[in-house]
């Protein structure tokens, strides 16, 4: 147990009591976890957080997943997270969406045996409802979308990246497990990304390509070389709209993806677009700031840096997987009327790849009611699912197999292929990959 | 006498080890992507992206790093690969711990009751003074000492 004399963080008088087990030795354990959290980030204090969670691990996936006895020990307490949390996207079991072999189905269903339970124990610890499983909870059909300077302890880098970038919203990078633990407990150690001073910006980026970026080789670009700290990027501001509108949100969302993935960015400003950059400008750069300037040649450098992981380096690409993170309503009638027009353009009606777009249940719902282009799609060979792509590699079965993306967070992850947007719609209708 | 580096012990612990050292920072979840089922006997590291340590078995070392980076999943891979017995001995920071590592790190030792020795804050001449097959002694007040270095 801590010794509560040698802490050097300040602890409130009912969170020692707490800590010293006056509510019974599981909280004491999630406190002494919560508390040992704060210390190593020298946090002043712990700070209630005030909004719904938003957390990384939906699948029972043994390694990846809070073990199903620890979930179990949490439940049968009777605890539950303060506020109601949405999750991560669900396993992979809508086979018929998905383009798997039978050999990976079968051990998709062998890997997830225990989700069932999962899911079930979900519930229990506050798991918002059944559909609140996607790794974009701030669209507006799914809901998460917390106000400015809201506390929050998300976990899912993608997302928690976003929260502070886009939203304004205050939440340190949390992993797994801690998640759930500071939830329950409703505190979070007031550090990092929490405080006015982590929120400034150690890097100016400045973007001088010749159009707007793709914002997944951006974002990687951007993580690789700030890492961990806060990038403030200007030159965008003539691409994208301060109001936020769904074009901007989405550049933003898939750059701030790849910021996470490639590095560990947990915060970005881009002047005169998101909140903090339009209320303080170019005064969040710390004194020193280092500078790093972006055009297309960096771009392309880095694109041609991805090395190919397929087992065979000239096979026809058999599956492209469309949606990591999981695509807004916008983005898919971007894909919908871009896969069109190529099919028009070639005289074909159908893709030569087999594809799959992957969305929030709400939003898939949405779109399906939009009968004519949802339709079109079918016909066209597009498959749709709510699912998480990422998770189909982990039966190892399809590894090195030629799978194409146009997601650089599945890139990195996996040994897909990725192909930026234009390229890749290219490639679905013709079959050849450059 | 080997240098010595005076880190802050976030898990401290007493041991004798051998360092394995990336100067890029450690994608937890990519790094020990292969090393998380059931039957995982050793931890080679499968972040093809790391060129120091991808191939290379990270069990029982003391992992020498700048921090950690990559996917927040990696949270619950420490609680894993501590329960599965094939964690790295040690995680030697060059710089402040990141909150990923922090708290994946702490929950594998207060909920698994499998210490993975942490140490952080030992500064960047450490990473320029470590090389891989160092070995390093660690004491529980934080304290490195290179005590046979390959270089000579």
């Amino acid at each position: 147990m801590i010794d509560a004399d040698h802490l050097n963080i300040h602890l409130l008088q009912d969170e020692l009591d707490i800590l010293q087990g006056a509510q019974g030795p599981l909280l004491q354990k999630i406190m002494e976890t919560v508390v040992l959290y704060g210390e190593a980030l020298e946090a002043g204090r712990l700070v209630d957080i005030e909004g719904p969670g938003h957390f990384v691990i939906p699948w029972s996936s043994p390694g990846i997943a809070p073990p199903i006895e620890l979930l179990e020990e949490l439940a049968d307490a009777g605890l539950k997270t303060k506020f109601p949390f949405t999750l991560d996207p669900k396993p992979p079991f809508d086979f018929e969406n998905l383009y798997v072999r039978p050999e990976e189905e079968a051990v998709i269903k062998a890997m997830y045996c225990n989700q069932a339970r999962y899911d079930e124990l979900m519930i229990q610890l506050g798991l918002r409802d059944q559909d609140a499983y996607t790794c974009n909870p701030y669209q507006p059909e799914v809901g998460n979308i917390p106000a400015r300077d809201t506390v929050l302890a998300w976990s899912e880098s993608a997302c928690a990246v976003y929260a502070n970038s886009v939203l304004g919203a205050r939440t340190n990078r949390n992993g797994a497990i801690m998640d759930i633990l500071t939830n329950i407990i409703g505190k979070t150690p007031l550090a990092g990304l929490l405080t006015d001073e982590g929120r400034r910006a150690t890097w100016l980026v400045e973007i001088r390509t010749d159009n707007l970026p793709n914002p997944q080789l951006l974002g990687a670009a951007i993580g690789l070389k700030v890492f961990e700290d806060v990038p403030y990027i200007v030159n965008l501001d003539c691409y994208l709209n301060p109001d936020l509108d769904s074009k901007t949100t989405d550049f933003l969302q898939e750059m701030g993806t790849a910021c996470a993935t490639y590095g560990a960015v947990g915060l970005f400003h881009v002047e005169n677009v998101t909140p903090e950059a339009v209320d303080f400008g170019k005064d969040l750069l710390v004194p020193g700031f280092q500078t790093y300037v972006i055009d297309d040649h960096e771009l392309q450098n880095l694109l041609y840096s991805f090395p190919l992981l397929w087992t065979d380096e000239n096979p026809k690409a058999e599956r492209c997987y469309i949606g990591c993170p999981h695509l807004s309503l916008h983005q898919l009638y971007w894909w919908a009327n871009a896969i069109q027009l190529a099919l028009q353009a070639h005289s074909k009606k159908r893709l030569a790849i087999d594809t799959v777009l992957y969305a929030a249940p709400k939003v898939l719902e949405l779109f399906k009611k939009d009968e004519s282009v949802y339709f079109q799609l079918k016909e066209a060979g597009v498959k749709f699912s709510p699912a998480c792509s990422e998770t189909i590699f982990e039966t190892r079965l399809c590894s090195g197999r030629p799978i194409l993306t146009n997601s650089t967070k599945l890139r990195a992850y996996t040994t897909a292929r990725f192909i930026p947007d234009e390229a890749l719609v290219e490639a679905l209708v013709t079959g050849k990959v450059d | 006498m080997g240098k010595t580096f005076k880190g802050r012990a976030i898990l401290p612990a007493n041991l004798i080890g051998e360092a394995l050292v990336s100067r890029q920072g450690f994608n937890t979840y990519a790094s020990f992507y292969n090393s998380l089922h059931d039957d995982a006997e050793s931890a080679e590291c499968a972040d093809s992206g790391n060129t120091e340590l991808f191939g290379r078995n990270m069990m029982g070392k003391i992992i020498c790093l700048p921090k950690t980076s990559g996917s927040t999943s990696a949270g619950a891979v420490w609680q894993r690969v501590a329960s599965l017995g094939v964690a790295p001995k040690a995680m030697l920071f060059a710089r402040s711990i990141d909150s990923l590592a922090a708290g994946g790190l702490i929950v594998a030792d207060i909920w698994t009751h499998h210490r993975i020795c942490t140490v952080d804050q030992l500064g960047e001449d450490f990473l320029l003074a470590v090389q891989d097959g160092d070995w390093l002694k660690v004491r529980e007040d934080g304290t490195v000492q290179i005590i046979n270095t390959q270089q000579g």
